[in-house]
């Protein structure tokens, strides 16, 4: 045995033979994408590993910086008019496909008219559906879309439904990308777009590995490479980090604490405030959770400070509406639903509850949900709320819920845009009940008016107050129990230069990021 | 014995028909949609009605599986519903790395277990052997995704001796190759040694060594030979289940392989890649079951096909 052991030793030691050293590497290598994308294809950009993708891959008429705030990318301007409902966007001239065709204004309707196909089974056509003729070409009542005009190359004319003042906001979004005309069958793995990246290899399960595209009408990214490793299990990416292997890291919830106690690893610590919502949607329409009452009850029934503290070690900022703080329209100064049982047996009481109630509360598997369903339930017990967990793998828990068969469920909600209306209209607005995003199946006719008339208010000012507005009354009427905004971290290697975590997923094109190489 | 296995695999036919029905069952008792998971977060429920129909979710059970059927008997496996991509691609591209691990892992456990039991059997409660005990309690006990995690702990994180996940060479298959087999070492351990004792003590052995045999050619060839039958078995058995991909040591060693497919299809409800998988993985499990019965005959003169 002795001899084997020492051959064994032998073996490992030959084959190891000095792992990479994270300093002496060129390439760029991100390891937050923890599936495989769906595709490269723009029209299939449902998720955010693909969304990240084709970011880095595509533009589209607009963008986001890292900050969150909108830039012009394909168009240089546009031009509104006075109703508010035509904008003409004048394209940038000049810019070709990574293959060599240029690009025009052509393949802009082309491009959305894809996405909104039916045969091209992308599913998320509503970025578009504001285009008049958009949403009835999609549904094959119509063979064009109305609304999409090209009068020369370098100009598309864009007709809506109605007025939308955020408009350009939403074709930022990866789904909203320019592809060429040509769309060959193996599109989605051999990609061309006009982006700040080419494709050079795509390992399914592995990494994706781009070069930079060095014709890009902008700046041409610094790095020699960039690398997204797909790495599935959270603990596995820390060590990739910790080994040096990887340049940034976005930290597991669970691992806050001890990522924030160590001094050295604090020091590679960024704190962005996300645009996440993480809360419990009540389902408005079942049995006393009909009641408004009921609903401020079970908000002051939990003590968000201790669970915001004990569950994500005190990075979420607490909510007192579906608005983050950080965007137009949400109010810092407004004060939550504060802890208290005996107002909130009082509620129940009134409500004609003196025994309580009992409800079925829904979680995914995700542990963090899984944590904060069993603390909601103590603190519920406290007040006479005795919820039962139904834990379910995530499609399925989601199923339910968009189906309106859960009373309870604990989720979050991403933008996918900074804007106010990203959270008002989809998680609140009667015409997003279920599979819209509505899951509390909330319906308020002066909150649907109040953000009917925010999306066509021209006026940034008279807009946000109307979000405010909306706002407010969906705190009063407490379509959910609040909990928090998410404050996401990411760790950064301290030889990466120019990276800063974005706001929106899609928000970082890594241009300008560096590394600085050592000993060599 | 070509009688035999020409037999065999006319018989896999209806078992691997019945794995697709219920594979095919189960995917619609269980709860999720397809279509759900293709729209994301927001979508609207016209977008969902057209791609039902596109997708043909809405004909009646007998005719999806119909379809599907004919598909499958034309060596069509479909497109993912996800990815859009031929769902034998999908798979072909990841087999072989899936095979890659389950055959270091194999090679791993049959060198190490097959000997820990050999050298436990020689002295029964020896030190070797009560080594072997704990080695065997320690595989057997600890789940492979902590193993897998101390693992990179170890070697990755504060030795630097090895990257902790990822695809590659054999640096990159060292750890999870281990991780993965290390319950079969601990069985083999067990195993080989309580099929060596039984040998050892066995008449033949006795003539052998009375014969002047060698010690090495009494245990190597007179009693480990005839340990080899429920060593083949066990090395059969897990084999099969290792090449069905090894969902928790691909997930943590991000290792590229079937497991991680499989479990994404799921998560996905990607309907096709799901079915398309299981079929294959199942075929898998039956060759690699033929193969098994035809090592027995090789291991033992005693048994015969014919």
């Amino acid at each position: 045995m002795r001899r084997w052991t020492a051959l064994l030793l032998a073996v490992l030691a030959i084959a190891c033979g000095g792992g990479a050293d994270g300093a002496t590497r060129r390439t760029i290598i991100d390891s937050r994408d923890n599936y495989d994308p769906r595709s490269l294809d723009p029209a299939l950009s449902t998720d955010v590993p693909t969304g990240r993708a084709v970011g880095y891959l595509f533009d589209g008429l607009t963008r986001f910086t890292p900050e969150a705030s909108v830039e012009p990318a394909l168009a240089t301007r546009w031009d509104v008019s006075p109703g508010g409902d035509i904008y003409t966007f004048h394209l940038r001239r000049g810019v070709h496909f990574s293959d060599g065709t240029p690009f025009v204004a052509r393949q802009v309707a082309l491009s959305w008219q894809r996405v909104l196909d039916p045969k091209v089974k992308g599913g998320r056509g509503w970025p578009l559906y504001p285009i008049k003729g958009a949403k009835e070409f999609a549904d094959g009542k119509s063979s064009r879309i109305d609304g999409l005009a090209v009068p020369d190359d370098s100009t598309i004319v864009v007709t809506l439904k109605e007025p939308f003042a955020i408009f350009p906001k939403l074709l930022a979004m990866p789904v909203a990308s320019i592809a060429p005309d040509r769309i060959p069958a193996n599109f989605g793995e051999a990609p061309v777009g006009t982006g700040p990246w080419k494709l050079v290899e795509w390992k399914h399960d592995d990494y994706l590995l781009f070069a930079p595209n060095r014709k890009y009408w902008g700046t041409v990214p610094r790095a020699d490479s960039l690398k997204a490793r797909i790495i599935a299990e959270p603990s596995t990416a820390v060590a990739e980090f910790e080994s040096g292997n990887v340049d940034v890291l976005q930290i597991p919830q669970g691992d806050i604490q001890s990522w924030q106690e160590d001094t050295e690893r604090k020091k590679l610590l960024h704190s962005t405030p996300s645009l996440e919502l993480v809360y419990v949607a009540i389902n408005t329409t079942r049995g006393p959770l009909r009641d408004v009452r009921v609903r401020q009850a079970l908000n002051m029934a939990i003590d968000r400070r201790i669970l915001v503290r004990n569950l994500i070690a005190g990075r979420g900022d607490l909510a007192s509406g579906v608005i983050p703080p950080s965007l137009p329209g949400g109010v810092k100064t407004r004060i939550g639903y504060q802890f208290d049982t005996l107002q909130a047996k009082k509620l129940l009481r009134e409500a004609g509850y003196p025994n309580g109630i009992d409800v079925d509360l829904w979680t995914s598997t995700n542990p963090i949900y899984v944590r904060i369903a069993e603390t909601l339930q103590g603190y519920f017990q406290l007040s006479g709320i005795r919820a039962k967990i139904v834990q379910r793998e995530s499609a399925a828990a989601r199923e339910a819920a968009r189906k309106g068969q859960a009373d309870l469920f604990v989720k979050d909600w991403y933008a996918d845009y900074p804007d106010a209306e990203n959270f008002l209209y989809p998680l609140l607005h009667s015409a997003n009940k279920g599979v819209g995003g509505n899951v509390s199946y909330f319906q308020n006719a002066q909150f649907d008016s109040l953000v009917t008339s925010a999306r066509r208010e021209q006026d940034e000012t008279k807009r946000v107050a109307l979000y405010t507005q909306a706002d407010q009354l969906a705190f009063e009427q407490a379509p959910m129990v609040f909990l928090y905004f998410y404050n996401e971290l990411n760790a950064v290697q301290p030889w990466i230069k120019g990276f800063v975590p974005p706001v929106i997923f899609n928000g970082q094109p890594w241009t300008t990021v560096t590394k600085t190489t050592v000993g060599k | 014995m070509t009688a035999f296995i020409i037999r065999r695999l006319l018989l896999s036919i209806p078992t691997l028909f019945g794995v697709l029905v219920v594979a095919f069952l189960l995917l619609y008792v269980a709860p999720g949609d397809p279509v759900m998971a293709m729209v994301g977060e927001r979508a609207d429920e016209a977008t969902i009605a057209r791609l039902r129909a596109e997708l043909r979710l809405d004909d009646p059970l007998p005719v999806q599986f119909g379809h599907y059927i004919a598909g499958i008997a034309k060596g069509d496996l479909g497109k993912s519903y996800i990815t859009n991509r031929p769902i034998r691609k999908d798979i072909l591209e990841r087999f072989p790395k899936t095979l890659q691990l389950a055959g270091a892992a194999m090679l791993l456990a049959t060198v190490l277990g097959v000997t820990l039991g050999v050298l436990s059997a020689r002295h029964p409660g020896g030190l070797m052997d009560r080594f072997g005990l704990a080695v065997a309690y320690l595989g057997i006990s600890f789940p492979v995704y902590w193993v897998g995690l101390l693992l990179i702990l170890l070697f990755a994180v504060t030795l630097h001796w090895l990257p902790p996940s990822g695809f590659g060479g054999i640096r990159y298959l060292a750890l999870p190759a281990l991780a993965l087999g290390m319950r079969s070492i601990a069985f083999l351990a067990r195993m080989t040694r309580s099929a060596m004792l039984d040998a050892l003590g066995a008449d033949y052995v006795r003539t052998a060594r009375a014969k002047g045999l060698s010690e090495f050619l009494v245990v190597g060839r007179h009693a480990l030979r005839n340990a080899m039958i429920p060593i083949i078995t066990v090395l059969g058995l897990d084999f099969g289940a290792y090449l069905t991909g090894s969902i928790l040591t691909e997930t943590i060693f991000s290792w590229p392989g079937l497991g991680r497919y499989v479990v994404n299809a799921i998560a996905r409800r990607d309907l096709p890649a799901i079915q398309g998988s299981v079929l294959f993985l199942s075929a898998v499990f039956v060759l690699v079951n033929l193969i098994t019965d035809i090592a027995y005959a090789k291991a033992d003169p005693r048994v015969s096909y014919n």
